[in-house]
């Protein structure tokens, strides 16, 4: 039961990340625009590229999606409503995501293009730079919660936001977030002009509606996560705790496709420089100072 | 307990059977993640097994060292797609004795050994978890400090191994230097 | 419950007997660390049965399996810095190649 409301809500805010999405490219606001298009794939051709190493093409797509949702099951809309509330939930959230790089390993080796293999790469740079900036601020948040379980989490920020109380930290896991997520200025994998598309250029048909359905299916889940995990959550003022927990996972994740609109797409060895040079001390600055603040204050 | 026996011999299985895709293909990026799955499902294992915390670790240690042992295997091999049909073997007959020997008293000990009481309860994961903290930051502090200053200490030998050296000492001193 | 320990033992020994062939056979440095990976996930296994069936109230076994993943991350950082070192001043990480002392 909790199973199908849960998927059903990701379903739902799926839809309304695919039209907002659609309506920042095209200026338009087209409701029914993501359910046609989905459609549209399905009919289209599905070539298949010569010589591709076929288990890698055929599996990445789905592990994708797969990955996306595994993340999103440990993650609560209400005190009650989460589809496994695992004692380890906040590690269990990025070891799912880490699978993000396996299948987009695949998704660039497996095709047999030159494109395709360079954007499979390019992740991993990437993943060296976002990897500790997800699980350091994951760390302070649990610690104010003294607990890696995710309802308790969301428990611990009933007085106070952790947006407030560790703004640091949430700067840094939006960022690396946004970078999990390879949206941009993050989207090396997928570079629009640059690399023809990356891994998803030799994706058609079917194999690329389950690709991109896959795609918003990780944004909603790691917006997901920045409620639960700085965003307090359920909590709110006058509607039921689900309207509280979609309401901000759909402006989080839509704040995640705005925010890069606008920002050139970032160098490989710029992100590695920044990310390692000021992000890390800045994360492990916000851990210390979260355990001052855990310690000190009643 | 016999979904317990069931889910350790599947996921043992899966991880033997990937252990053995990793020598037997010819294709490198494929050897690299097979070596993956099959310590996803050794991850496994530990969840079937009621330790949550060291499974879901294993899990996602393993998927970002493998994927970086894939690269370094695309970078380092002569045949990353495994399309030449090379054999990179040698010394085949002893190593396959050595394996089997190593193996076969490996499983000789487990089977033949009297392991006395087994514990039929486990803690609950979330205890775990925090019991697993105190004696982390308690009794095994200096393990974990020395452990600490390892990963700091191979971090720098590592980086200083691999930094080029011509970009270190000045071009004069090239013979001395390599 | 004894079947089970009896499970996990022999999986992780198999475990091991397929990472010491391959350490053994290969030629390449990193087929080689292929295999070490897979002798010390047997060895985890062991571990992680062990503590799980005979001794769940001590968690210095626990310690055990985190310092175990520890050494696995840290052999393979500096075997590729090694093996880079390697490529670069010979142009292969082929151990057969790597006989002699000087030279």
């Amino acid at each position: 039961m909790n199973f199908a409301v849960v998927l059903l809500a990701l379903l739902g805010s799926v839809w309304v990340l695919a039209v907002v999405e659609g309506w920042t490219t095209t200026g338009h606001l087209r409701p029914a625009a993501p359910l046609l298009s989905g459609l549209a794939h399905l009919g289209r051709e599905s070539i298949v590229p010569r010589t591709p190493d076929r288990v890698f093409f055929e599996a990445a797509p789905v592990l994708l999606l797969i990955v996306a949702v595994l993340g999103a099951a440990v993650l609560p809309l209400a005190p009650t409503l989460v589809i496994a509330d695992l004692a380890t939930g906040a590690l269990f959230i990025n070891a799912a995501l880490a699978y993000v790089l396996v299948a987009l390993i695949m998704g660039g080796w497996g095709p047999n293009g030159a494109y395709a293999m360079i954007g499979g790469w390019r992740f991993l740079g990437q993943l060296i730079a976002y990897s500790m900036l997800i699980v350091m601020p994951i760390t302070a948040a649990a610690m104010r919660a003294e607990s890696l379980l995710n309802s308790a989490i969301v428990t611990s920020q009933a007085g106070l936001w952790n947006i407030v109380y560790q703004p640091l930290g949430f700067v840094l896991f939006f960022i690396a977030a946004t970078a999990l997520a390879f949206r941009s200025p993050f989207d090396l994998p997928t570079a629009a002009g640059e690399l023809a598309g990356g891994v998803e250029a030799e994706y058609t048909g079917a194999r690329l509606a389950v690709l991109r359905l896959a795609r918003l299916v990780l944004v909603i889940t790691l917006a997901s996560a920045t409620t639960v995990f700085y965003l307090g959550g359920w909590h709110g003022p006058l509607l039921p705790p689900w309207a509280w927990s979609l309401v901000k996972t759909l402006t989080v994740s839509s704040s995640m496709l705005l925010a890069g609109h606008h920002l050139p797409r970032i160098r490989e060895a710029d992100l590695l420089g920044w990310c390692w040079k000021l992000g890390i001390p800045l994360a492990l600055l916000n851990i210390f100072v979260v355990g001052l603040l855990v310690l000190v204050v009643p | 307990m016999f979904a317990q026996a069931f889910f350790v011999a599947v996921f043992g299985l899966a991880a033997i059977g990937f252990g053995v895709a990793v020598f037997s293909t010819a294709s490198m990026v494929r050897s690299a993640l097979a070596l993956l799955f099959s310590q996803t499902a050794v991850g496994c294992m530990f969840l079937a097994l009621q330790t949550e915390f060291l499974g879901v670790l294993q899990i996602m240690m393993m998927a970002t060292e493998m994927s970086i042992m894939a690269i370094f295997m695309v970078m380092f091999m002569m045949d990353p797609g495994g399309l030449g049909g090379m054999d990179m073997t040698h010394q085949k007959r002893f190593s396959l004795g050595a394996g089997v020997l190593a193996g076969g008293t490996a499983v000789a000990v487990a089977l033949l050994a009297d392991w006395g009481p087994v514990t039929a309860q486990a803690p609950d994961a979330a205890m775990q978890t925090r019991a697993l903290g105190m004696e982390l930051l308690g009794r095994s502090m200096m393990i974990f400090e020395t452990a600490g200053v390892t990963i700091l200490t191979a971090m720098i030998a590592a980086t200083a191994v691999a930094i080029p050296v011509h970009t270190l000492a000045g071009n004069g001193d090239k013979g001395a230097s390599e | 419950m004894i079947t089970v320990l009896i499970l996990a033992l022999v999986a992780g020994a198999i475990l091991f007997g397929i990472g010491v062939y391959g350490a053994l056979s290969q030629t390449n440095l990193v087929m080689i660390m292929m295999g070490v990976e897979l002798i010390l996930a047997g060895a985890l296994v062991n571990l992680v049965a062990f503590w799980r069936f005979l001794h769940p109230e001590i968690y210095a076994g626990q310690m055990f399996v985190l310092v175990v993943m520890t050494v696995m991350a840290l052999e393979m950082a500096v075997g590729f810095g090694v093996a880079i070192a390697r490529f670069r001043a010979r142009g292969s990480v082929e151990m057969e190649e790597a006989q002699d002392l000087k030279g």
